[in-house]
């Protein structure tokens, strides 16, 4: 049989071993942009785009989301720098360097000829084994180590950030909100949505000025400045229209006989309005939230009565707002009847509201809440680009801490689950008589990268260093004395070996299972690629667009 | 075997390792060499020019780098800085980038060594909480805010290195007052305390006359004149009427239509909209004001009526306007004339009066009785010195502000930065491991003011410098550079002094983009704009959501 070209379009093929080999030096080019920046040591990167803004990050995903990538092999290992990212908001970085020393030690294997569903046979069994592993023996309860464990999962995984020599103040922070919205929900299991923890960003001030709001914190101001700024016990309306002179719908005439009438359309234009404003009024709120407008002319209304109008509020703020004050989000007054009427019921309570000044934006607070605690984290910063930064390595932290409450257990940090992992998958490589074997082994070697990784980025001797941690973490499988030093991972500070258990380095466990699962997946679905076919664009342009159509005389 | 193949598109170009390290150090130092001679009382002007062909006259160092356009990143977040320290406390932008100029350019050696940049990094950290609470609790002097001498001294050190710097007390004067205009201090809402200089003290610019003509009302004044020439331009005492509506016929909000099948039909609605403007009229003479004053227009209908009833009207005014308008003479903005109450009358102005400068009028509205907006007059030669002048005053009521809220002192002309640095020094000798030495150096930078300072007044600076470290080890923290003669002066006899609140805000931002910049270990350029992902985002987000509606439906 000949090998034709089969393909009459405009493309190009490749295959075998050339295709292999590409994938896996892209995946590794990849893994190398982001490798620098892991670990307590790692250093940020700065993306600067076309027109010139500039991005600086820690974050794996947030990297390799703004990086212009071509390869389709590079760009799978950014969407799993994405779904890690969306699944467990932390451990970004660590994932796309474990996919792709996978991909590396794979195409070893492949060029010993194995078989590629071999390989991935034996990946997926040593994914299984270190699953089964890291929930059996090196999970800890976050329950046992008590109320600062949630605190040294937030440290930890803000220790490799721009806020990493404040850790201290922002995990108290981090913690302080998280613990704030916890709640139980009715099927009994814990719930931490940090989704509503509102994070403002404001230049300014220094980055240990940031604070933690018990409540809600508004970017807008006030409609007029002749209303009070700070209003005691309010009684809080969120309503989902606009206040403003009422008129038809576009396309409705009226035609009236009587010129008198025409004045009366006047009239009750601006009355429409002013009831409905009486109406929210009478039902005792000094609060009004709005997502549309307020004219200038309802205002006053606002203005006697002592209220407090917002008006052009985001949607998503105001849907938070309603669920932490129990109020009703309103999208119209009418009723069931078909009147028009506003329950006092509809309104939301809070301690307090009042304008402050940062920066030079004002911000509208929501202090104490009454349905439901919120919680607010204000940050400062040098400039936006600091503040950027943090928003994001708060977000990373939150998520860390959020997975710990709702999952209830850590492993140690600091390359010792990756360590102890090596050690166990060798040892059950070699209790294995297939051919799995080769892969498994391959396996237990990969998840040394990460420990290396870190030291490398720390510029200690990773050799000498990664050899002592698996020392401590064989002894600690073989000899049943010495089972506390499973505990052991790198402290890369001073480029020694501890316990990062006592030392308070600890990650969620689910962050370091899920990474695990992502990285093997993905790293599979790259493994069972053989053939690659690229087709050329076609030219895209229309063949019925204005241009082509003057072109070719047709106008 | 293959040919070689791209993983990033093919326009991105990617910098790592000690070259971006390097390179971000000398771009930071280059913006703040431009912007060195600016600092201190013999600062010199700097003429820009737009690409539009305007010019910018300025030393005030905000003003400069925010018309220079840049293309390093690093570079981009430095000018940034200038921007937050304006925003946040409106002084000191020169001063800040100066100092992370130089924090960078002492971490150089750092970096050359091989030291870490995580260890720099907390060293730096550290650093700062021992300067900025040092500053505090060490260096600092309450003030009296009430004492009117001492808070112009205050002023006046910040003018000093100004083009203002001719008119001090003149300037000092218009600022402090403003400023105390516009202070709200309300004890009953816990103390809340609001300075809004950007909404209620208003500069108006005025070419022509001289600079000592400026002057700052008891009032507001605004670019207007009457509506009619026949309402009387000078009222005392005046009834003032605020009004945001029209003084004219407008039609409904809906689309309305009239179909007219007889002749007095058409009549009639002539005569109605007549009706109309002398009904909203009278509801305006019932009050018996003086002085009408409106957001929006005035028929000449309108205007008939109250000429009549000799009420004078102006319309057309700004909004920002009319709301200084209502704090300083008090009453209330109305929409609708029916509901124009006797309350609603500000009464607490003394004089209305339109002025005429050049060919063009102005209204006054001066001897109010407790205003709380101001307007400030500026007179000069021509619209850029004008600028400056304006700019100028800006800053000082800046400071004013921020000494009314954090009523803390330093010593200027270098004076803090030499004490914080000497005490850093001090402190650096405990300091155990290889922190030390980052730490010693951020001191060591912190003396970058002083030097400047000496610099561009052109005395020896060595000989200076090493008199003024040595007057801080021996005796007190307040000496200092003179600006102008570059003597070592005790700042507490030679009275320049800064806001603590501006000294702290250089630091912390000086330090913290250090930071920031010295952590950056890669740039890649010519990566996805931030617009270009958000529409990836709804794109994917419209595919995931689409099969997800199938089987509900």
């Amino acid at each position: 049989m000949t090998t034709t070209q089969s393909i009459s379009l405009f493309g190009e093929r490749e295959k075998g071993e050339s295709v292999r080999t590409q994938n896996m030096t892209a995946a590794v080019a990849i893994a190398n942009i982001v490798k620098s920046s892991l670990g307590p040591v790692g250093l940020d990167k700065m993306l600067v785009d076309e027109v010139g803004d500039v991005t600086v990050t820690n974050d794996g995903a947030t990297i390799l989301k703004l990086l212009e990538v071509e390869h389709p092999a590079a760009k799978v290992l950014c969407e799993l720098a994405q779904l890690q990212d969306e699944e467990v908001g932390d451990g970004t970085t660590s994932v796309v360097i474990i996919a792709a020393e996978l991909l590396r030690a794979a195409n070893e294997l492949i060029k010993m000829k194995v078989h590629p569903t071999t390989i991935i046979n034996g990946y997926k069994l040593a994914c299984k084994e270190s699953v089964k592993f890291i929930q059996d023996n090196l999970s800890v309860p976050a329950a046992d180590l008590g109320k600062n464990c949630l605190a040294n999962v937030a440290k930890t995984s803000m220790s490799s950030k721009i806020i990493g020599s404040d850790k201290d103040f922002f995990s108290n922070i981090v913690v302080q909100c998280a613990e704030l919205i916890r709640f139980t929900n009715t099927r009994g299991e814990q719930k931490c949505p940090i989704k509503t923890i509102n994070i403002l960003k404001a230049h300014g001030k220094s980055v240990r000025e940031s604070q933690m709001i018990k409540g809600y914190a508004l970017n807008c101001t006030v409609a007029s400045q002749l209303m009070p700024k700070s209003i005691k016990n309010a009684k809080i309306a969120c309503i989902d229209f606009s206040l403003q002179k009422s008129k038809m719908k576009l396309g409705v005439q009226v035609v009236v006989d009587d010129p008198e009438k025409l004045d009366a359309i006047r009239q009750r234009e601006s009355d429409i309005t002013k009831e409905k404003i009486q109406l929210i009024l009478n039902s005792g709120a000094n609060v009004i939230l709005t997502t549309g407008g307020i004219d200038d002319m309802c205002l006053k209304y606002f203005v006697d009565a002592g209220a407090l109008a917002v008006r052009r509020c985001k949607k998503e703020d105001l849907k938070r707002i309603a669920r932490a004050t129990g109020a009703a989000l309103v999208a119209s007054l009418s009723n069931l009847e078909g009147e028009e009427s506003f329950e006092p019921s509809f309104l939301g309570a809070a301690d307090e509201i009042c304008q402050t000044r940062i920066c030079d934006d004002e911000l509208i607070i929501i202090k104490g809440t009454k349905a439901k605690p919120a919680a607010s984290i204000i940050l400062r910063g040098a400039n936006d680009i600091y503040v950027d930064e943090m928003d994001r390595s708060v977000h990373d932290s939150l998520c860390a801490v959020k997975r710990v409450i709702e999952s209830k257990a850590v492993v140690p940090g600091g390359g010792c689950v990756e360590a102890a992992l090596s050690i166990y998958l060798e040892n059950f490589a070699t209790s294995l008589g297939s051919r799995e074997q080769l892969a498994i082994a391959e396996f237990a070697q990969a998840m040394l990268v990460i420990p290396k990784t870190l030291v490398v980025n720390a510029a200690k001797d990773s050799t000498e260093l990664v050899a002592k941690l698996r020392a401590f973490h064989n002894a600690s499988q073989t000899i049943e004395a010495k089972r506390a030093f499973k505990w052991i991972g790198l402290d890369l500070e001073n480029g020694k070996c501890r316990d990062n258990k006592d030392a308070g380095v600890l990650e969620p466990a689910m962050s370091k299972i899920k990474s695990l699962k992502f990285a093997t997946e993905a790293a599979i679905t790259i493994l069972r690629i053989d053939d690659m076919i690229k087709i050329y664009q076609p030219s895209k342009e229309d063949p019925n667009s204005y241009a082509n159509a003057v072109r070719e005389g047709r106008m | 075997m293959q040919q070689p193949m791209l993983v990033l598109k093919n326009n991105t170009k990617r910098e790592s390792g000690r070259k971006v390290q390097l390179s971000n150090i000398k771009a930071a130092k280059t913006i703040s060499d431009i912007i060195r001679t600016c600092l201190g009382p013999k600062a010199m002007l700097k003429m820009l020019m737009d690409p539009m062909g305007g010019i910018v006259m300025t030393n005030d160092g905000n003003a400069i780098l925010r018309e220079i356009q840049v293309q390093h990143p690093a570079a981009k977040s430095m000018i940034e800085i200038s921007r937050t320290q304006d925003e946040e406390v409106g002084d000191g932008t020169t001063s800040v980038i100066i100092l992370a100029g130089e924090l960078l350019k002492v971490a150089e050696p750092f970096l050359v060594d091989n030291m870490h940049p995580t260890v720099i990094i907390a060293a730096y950290r550290q650093a700062l909480e021992d300067a900025v609470s040092m500053m505090r609790n060490e260096v600092a002097k309450p003030v009296d805010t009430d004492n009117r001498e001492e808070m112009v001294k205050i002023i006046k050190s910040s003018l000093g290195t100004k083009f203002m710097k001719g008119w001090n007390d003149l300037a000092c004067g218009i600022a402090l007052d403003a400023v105390k205009c516009v202070r709200i201090n309300d004890q009953s809402a816990g103390g809340y305390n609001e300075i809004d200089i950007k909404r209620y003290a208003k500069v108006e610019k005025v070419p022509g006359g001289s600079i000592e003509m400026s002057e700052i009302l008891d009032g507001v004044m605004f670019n207007k004149d009457v509506t009619h020439t026949g309402m009387k331009r000078r009222i005392e005492n005046p009834r003032i009427v605020m009004l945001d509506c029209n003084l004219e016929y407008k039609k409904g909000e809906s689309q309305t239509n009239m179909e007219f099948m007889q002749e007095t039909d058409f009549r009639k609605i002539l005569q109605l909209e007549e009706n109309y403007i002398k009904d909203i009229c009278d509801d305006i003479i019932a009050l018996k004001p003086d002085l009408v004053l409106t957001e929006k227009g005035v028929s000449d209908l309108a205007q008939h009526f109250l000429l009549k009833a000799g009420i004078t009207a102006v319309r057309r005014l700004r909004k920002s306007d009319m709301n200084r308008v209502a704090r300083a003479v008090g009453g209330q903005i109305v929409h609708r004339t029916e509901e124009l109450k006797d309350s609603d009358v500000g009464t607490e102005c003394g004089l209305f009066e339109v002025k005429k400068f050049g060919d063009e009028y102005f209204t006054f509205l001066t001897k109010c009785k407790n205003p709380k907006a101001c307007t400030i007059l500026l007179r000069g030669a021509s619209k850029d010195v004008l600028m400056e002048v304006e700019r100028n005053l800006l800053d000082a009521m800046n400071v004013a502000r921020n000494v009314m809220i954090d009523p803390f002192l330093v010593p200027g002309g270098g004076a803090v930065e030499a004490a914080v640095a000497h005490r850093l020094i001090e402190k650096s000798k405990e300091i155990q491991g290889v922190g030390q030495w980052p730490y010693r150096a951020l001191a060591e930078a912190l003396r970058i003011i002083p030097k400047t300072l000496m610099q561009n007044c052109g005395v020896n600076t060595i000989r200076t410098m090493t008199n003024l470290t040595a007057k801080h080890a021996t005796t007190g923290s307040t000496w200092g550079v003179d600006g102008e003669t570059g003597n070592i002066v005790d700042m507490e006899e030679f009275g320049v002094w800064d806001t603590l609140q501006v000294k702290s805000q250089v630091f912390k931002t000086a330090i913290e983009t250090a930071i920031l910049l010295l952590r950056i270990d890669d740039i890649v350029s010519g990566v996805k704009k931030q617009s270009d992902i958000d529409a990836e985002k709804m794109a994917g987000k419209f595919q995931a959501a689409n099969p997800q509606e199938g089987p509900e439906e």
